[in-house]
Formats: structure tokens, C-alpha cells, sequence
């Protein structure tokens, strides 16, 4: 096991990723929610199964999946997380 | 396969809003919505180039992979615990009017990326 690249890795993806729109999707929706450990294991699944397609695709991804589309996905579902929780709930 | 996405995703919050149903299902409700999000919002993101460079420069992609993906649950889990710390502190209705315009603004930085692609 390398451990300096475990290391650099670990603290090059830990910064890039700190204050990013994944972690403050998270803060937003684990605050909210009445199921924390599912934000959690969403947020943590969905980032993993990104960087795996990274690392097997390399640059690949670009090719199979244009970022216009995937972009436009993300804002789609953001948004609608957005419009859940501004809207007026019907249970209160 | 984007359509079938996007309908998962509006299904998955219509049946959470319309349902006071707590236990599995609304787990996987949950799960799923977040899932899908942040697996869109992650693709092609910066993360995903930062592994990418740090492995085309190495022979052991896999070593790479798991520090990347130690670093990612660390990240969630500090981003849920700080949800739910300030949702001990702020009230309720405070806390997703917040909570739903910081997901706007993420919206609207998204949007902003494609218009300038």
C-alpha cells in the first residue's frame, strides 16, 4: 500500500470538496430531514459511484455522458429539492 | 435515460410530500432523491478531476480511489452532523427557507456552468 498517495488523495479530494455544492446539499438536506442517515448514505453512495466512474472511466466520462446533460440533471434535481422545502408543507 | 431519471426524481419527491409514512419507505425515498442529486451534481465535477489527475499520474488507481472515497464520506458525514446542529439552534421554518434557497442558488450556479460551457 502506497501510503503517500492514500495521503494525498485523501486530502486533495477532503479540501476540494469542503464548502462544495455535495456538502451543502448535505448540510441543507440533513438538517431538514427526518432521516439523516439516508441523506448520508445517499450523499456518500452518489459521491463514491462518481469517483469509481472516474477512476474506471478516466477520461471517458466526458465522451459517454456530455456535462451539458448531466449539469442540466443536477440543477433539475436540485431545484426540485429547493421547491420541497420553500413550498409550503401540507403538513403543517 | 435523462426523462427516466428526471420522473424518478419527481416521483420520489411527490410520494415523500404527499405521505406522513415514517420507517423504510421514506428512507429509501429519501435516499433515492439525494442519491440521484448528488450523483448528477458530482459527474464530470471537480472531485472527479482531482481523482482523475492524482490517478493518470500513478499506477495504482485503486490506492486513489480509496483515499478519494474515504474523503467523500468524511465530507457527507460533516455535512449532515452540520445540518443537525443547526437544526438544534435555528427554527424549523428558518432552517428550509435556508436550506431551500442555498439548493437555489446551487440550481442557479449549475445553470450558470452551462450557459458558460
Amino acid at each position: 500500500m502506497d501510503w503517500n498517495l492514500l495521503a494525498l488523495s485523501f486530502a486533495a479530494v477532503f479540501v476540494s470538496e469542503l464548502g462544495d455544492k455535495s456538502q451543502l446539499a448535505a448540510i441543507a438536506l440533513g438538517g431538514k430531514s427526518q432521516s439523516p442517515q439516508a441523506v448520508f448514505f445517499g450523499t456518500a453512495l452518489a459521491l463514491l459511484l462518481a469517483s469509481f466512474l472516474g477512476v474506471v472511466l478516466g477520461e471517458g466520462t466526458a465522451q459517454i455522458l456530455p456535462e451539458r446533460l448531466v449539469k442540466g440533471a443536477a440543477a433539475v434535481g436540485f431545484a426540485l429539492l429547493a421547491v420541497r422545502l420553500l413550498w409550503p408543507s401540507p403538513r403543517t | 435515460m435523462e426523462s427516466v431519471t428526471l420522473s424518478c426524481i419527481v416521483s420520489s419527491l411527490d410520494s415523500e410530500q404527499s405521505s406522513l409514512a415514517e420507517g423504510p419507505s421514506r428512507f429509501w425515498r429519501v435516499f433515492a432523491s439525494t442519491f440521484i442529486t448528488i450523483f448528477f451534481a458530482e459527474l464530470g465535477d471537480k472531485t472527479q478531476v482531482t481523482t482523475l489527475l492524482i490517478s493518470a499520474e500513478s499506477d495504482s488507481p485503486w490506492v486513489v480511489f480509496l483515499g478519494a472515497g474515504a474523503a467523500l464520506v468524511t465530507t457527507s458525514l460533516l455535512g449532515v452532523w452540520v445540518g443537525q446542529w443547526l437544526a438544534r439552534r435555528v427554527s424549523p421554518q428558518t432552517l428550509d427557507t435556508a436550506a431551500g434557497i442555498l439548493l437555489l442558488v446551487i440550481t442557479l450556479g449549475l445553470l450558470w456552468d452551462i450557459a458558460s460551457l
